[in-house]
């Protein structure tokens, strides 16, 4: 075959092998309607909810509209927090299908460097992740915009109607969308490490709700909010927050940086494993 | 790329269970090489290793000279086939063939080549899923194919598959040798094997028991034993019995006589009067070469409490 290439140093990566094994992953992840059928429910799912909620706060329950002190656009946004189990589910599936089905040694077959297989899996997943929390997260602003004012929720009462294009909803939005990337790329190294389907998903929710849970039970607002800090979904959340920024327990981008501390150990737990077990 | 898989002492232990214990072989160019082995002889786990999907814990495996985890396109290396049902069940089967030519490096047409090659046809536009064990096989050899690699590896092809499933797969194989390929296939039957490949690897519990050409496995299977027909069986049995020769009874009217040559079965029937047929040397068949071969080697074997008749 390329005899004239023999006794050439090996290259670390052949030219157009990384936009070779990125196509491959994109198509075998388009290739899926079980995909499709995620990615729908994750941005329905948090629009949906997200509205649900919105509609269901008034005005008329605190003693003065302002007085509310509602974070309107975190509000509306709230739908992410039921949304983000779809993202679960794409990560974890992304790689966990493979093992189920067996096609990991076809994969492994075309690719023999996994952290390729790996890095173009996280690429591909981010990427629709991206896309469809984008969709979702701005139906939310849209459903809150126009069921907000309707719920006492004016601008007359301090509450400008909500807009991606206003600086800190804007903030929210974007970092919503992240989050939900994070979020799926953390079950991508959990569902690399574990590579059974359930028990991924089991653990990646387990990790997500087990300190917001567990807060709800504690009365130490101290232990709280040290909780908040370094538990993946509280802190990562923050980043939805427009008001009262100084009162939170961890800031908007350093909450997000927590997550994407949990999303990186995981990425590289499960590219460790990835690369040193039989496949 | 030479067509070649060169196997050099190869080992890999689960636990405390050995899978291949120093195994070392050559599947050459233009041969069909046959690898038989009980269950759980070690033949799957040495095909894993070829590939790098398994990491040895000792020896090396090189396809074309290389480890496979090192070669520069793999698919155009060694194509494989080790579990046909490997399929995502909701996926097409033309967008399986598509994503691993994409991987690959590969261009479309080499999709509907090997769809066209392996008899897909229209079944290619359909899910996986609902693919017949037939279909998932000739999905899983196009697969294989895209890459029109010189060296080919497929882990029992033809198990579970219907007579004319069996007929093409044999000739596939066949024709891919002929075009010069190193062609490695598995089979826990050495029946499927017969007429099929050029050479044997035969191991048991993860050791090499014979390395050989199927003429020279059948040589040596059938030495020195001779079939006697005979209406007399029992007279025969007992008389060649005596004389210290190990008797079998073969089918409904034959005798399989060994330990004594055929002029002396002549002489001592005739003088005792024992009415036969025919004498012939005996030509042992694949499957019983094979039995005698890996005896010792099969881990599970069944109880039969007759069997000593």
């Amino acid at each position: 075959m390329s005899g004239a290439n023999r006794g050439a140093p090996r290259a670390v990566l052949p030219r157009g092998a990384w936009t070779n094994t990125l196509h491959a992953e994109w198509t075998k992840l388009r290739t899926l309607p079980g995909v499709w059928w995620t990615l729908v429910a994750l941005a329905g799912l948090t629009a949906a909810v997200g509205a649900a909620v919105t509609g269901s706060v008034d005005t008329a329950n605190c003693a003065s509209p302002a007085g509310c002190m509602e974070d309107t656009p975190k509000l509306a946004l709230s739908g992410v927090r039921l949304g983000q189990v779809a993202a679960v589910a794409v990560g974890v599936l992304a790689v966990g299908g493979e093992y189920t089905t067996g096609t990991i040694a076809a994969t492994l077959a075309a690719v023999p460097r996994r952290a390729a297989v790996l890095a173009a899996k996280a690429a591909v997943v981010a990427g629709a992740v991206a896309a469809a929390g984008t969709v979702g997260v701005l139906a939310s602003l849209a459903a809150g915009r126009s069921l907000l004012p309707g719920n006492g929720f004016t601008a007359a009462n301090g509450y400008p109607p909500l807009s991606p294009l206003d600086g800190p909803t804007a903030r929210a939005a974007a970092g919503t969308v992240l989050y939900l990337v994070l979020v799926a790329l953390l079950s991508l190294g959990v569902g690399t490490a574990l590579r059974e389907p359930a028990a991924a998903i089991t653990a990646v929710l387990a990790l997500l709700w087990l300190v917001p849970v567990v807060t709800r039970l504690t009365a130490s607002a101290v232990w709280q909010d040290r909780l908040d800090k370094v538990a993946p979904m509280p802190a990562g959340l923050a980043v939805q927050a427009t008001r009262d920024l100084d009162r939170l327990p961890i800031g908007p981008w350093a909450g997000l940086g927590v997550l994407a501390g949990y999303a990186a150990a995981a990425l590289l737990a499960g590219g460790a494993v990835f690369a040193a077990r039989d496949a | 790329m030479e067509a070649t898989i060169e196997v050099r002492g190869l080992r890999k232990r689960y636990g405390a269970a050995v899978a291949v214990d120093d195994l070392s072989f050559t599947a050459g160019p233009g041969q069909v090489t046959g690898f038989v082995g009980p269950n759980g002889a070690g033949k799957s786990t040495t095909m894993r290793m070829i590939m790098g999907l398994d990491r040895p814990d000792g020896g090396t495996a090189l396809v074309g000279g290389k480890p496979y985890r090192s070669l520069r396109t793999p698919l155009c290396g060694l194509g494989a086939m080790l579990d046909a049902s490997a399929v995502h069940p909701a996926r097409r089967a033309r967008d399986h063939l598509r994503w691993l030519a994409h991987a690959g490096g590969l261009p479309a047409r080499r999709v509907d080549e090997v769809i066209e090659l392996t008899g897909l046809g229209g079944a290619a536009r359909r899910r996986a899923g609902g693919f017949s064990l037939g279909m998932r096989q000739r999905l899983g050899i196009a697969a294989a194919l895209l890459g029109d690699p010189p060296v080919l590896m497929f882990d029992e092809p033809v198990n579970g598959l219907d007579p004319e499933g069996i007929t093409w797969i044999r000739g596939l194989l066949r024709s891919l040798a002929a075009e010069g390929r190193a062609v490695l296939v598995s089979s826990h039957l050495m029946s499927e094997l017969e007429g099929g490949a050029d050479r044997l690897v035969v191991i048991g519990r993860g050791r090499l028991i014979a390395d050989t050409s199927v003429g020279d496995l059948l040589k040596a299977a059938s030495r020195g034993r001779v079939e006697v027909r005979t209406t007399a069986r029992q007279d025969v049995m007992t008389v060649l019995a005596r004389a210290g020769a190990t008797v079998t009874a073969t089918g409904g009217d034959a005798v399989t006589v060994a330990g004594i040559p055929s002029e002396q079965i002549i002489a001592l029937l005739t003088q005792a009067g024992a009415a036969f047929s025919g004498i012939a040397e005996h030509r042992a068949s694949l499957e019983e070469a094979y039995m005698e071969l890996t005896g010792d080697a099969v881990e599970f074997r069944a109880v039969t409490g007759r069997e000593a008749r």
